[in-house]
């Protein structure tokens, strides 16, 4: 009887090359990082359950989940609009059970789906990263129209994905977020390296704290 | 063309699909002559195949399958390509379908 050993890799083990690409010196246009270890679950409101959902979020989380397109920054986590009466919560990943406390914590008033290893979260930074997502993305990514905290759900490059805008860097720059399945991040990740070559992409890999 | 989605706001429409016209409704074997099987058997056919080619504004299903996967309701003109109104469909979310066979 053979054994199977299971080991959890990255969707971009292979895409992802930390270090300087695109043009020849040092410039640094875009930041694109891959942010492991995250713990994401999905909470759709049962059919009539809105009210109860958002009161069982409000005690977990300290906040209400965001009714519109954002995101709401409670307890140990984000809540990520993803959908009518649906959110994404996003944590760093922590204790084992935390889907089943969360699973407890929404019983009979929300169904949860785990996505921790489901999708991959890549985080695009730096003074031109508005430039290359606009080869791609076709929502207006403009302060105006999608400030820090904003939230969508639309097609890049014919992919499903979940986008959002965390807090500005430290130097100023608004940085991106994209959820997306992990069958299509390494194809997505090419997508994205490709399209900010030119303003040089600085690669690396972080971790949730 | 963009098409504004009641949930998410103005999306280019290739996050869209279409099914088509938003008026059939299934039919109620009691309200359309169940106790005839003649009558039900047209009342299937007309709901299952049997559609109106209008020019002009019509109400019709969309999917934002693109975005927020929501069913909507959209009025157009088939002839300008105008969309006048965009709402969601009867059972978006977690909203309760507003009766049978929508
Ligand atoms: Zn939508």
């Amino acid at each position: 009887m053979a054994d199977f050993s299971w080991n959890t890799q990255s969707p971009l083990e292979r895409a992802l090359v930390p270090g300087h690409h695109g043009v020849t010196g040092t410039q640094v246009g875009v930041m694109l990082e891959e942010v492991r270890d995250i713990n994401l679950v999905q909470v759709m409101a049962r059919r009539g359950k809105v009210v109860e959902t958002v009161k069982a979020a409000k005690k977990v989380f300290g906040v209400e989940p965001p009714s519109t397109p954002g995101t709401a920054a409670g307890r140990h986590a984000t809540l990520i609009w993803s959908g009518p009466d649906q959110f994404i919560a996003f944590s760093a990943r922590s204790e084992r059970d935390h889907f089943s406390k969360l699973s407890d914590a929404f019983a009979g008033v929300a169904s949860l789906s785990d996505q921790s290893d489901g999708r991959c979260l890549i985080r695009i930074g730096g003074p031109r990263a508005r430039q290359a997502l606009s080869k791609f993305c076709s929502l207006d990514l403009d302060d105006r129209a999608f400030p820090p905290g904003a939230a969508a759900t639309t097609s890049i490059d014919h992919t499903a994905t979940n986008i959002w805008r965390g807090a500005d860097s430290s130097d100023g720059h608004a940085v991106f977020h994209i959820l997306v399945f992990t069958s299509f991040a390494d194809s997505l990740w090419h997508t994205i390296q490709d399209a900010a070559l030119e303003y040089g992409v600085q690669a690396s890999l972080a971790h949730t704290a | 063309m963009r098409i504004a989605c009641p949930f998410c706001g103005e999306r280019e429409n290739g996050e869209f699909t279409y099914l088509g016209d938003a008026a059939p409704k299934r039919p109620n074997f009691v309200v359309d002559g169940g106790e005839s099987p003649e009558r039900i058997e047209d009342a299937f056919y007309d709901y299952v195949y049997l559609r109106d080619n209008l020019a002009g504004v019509m109400r019709e299903y969309w999917y934002h399958g693109g975005g927020c996967r929501s069913w909507l309701v959209a009025e157009r003109n088939t002839v300008t390509h105008e969309f006048i109104a965009v709402t969601a469909a009867p059972g978006a979310g977690a909203a309760s379908a507003m009766r049978a066979g929508e």
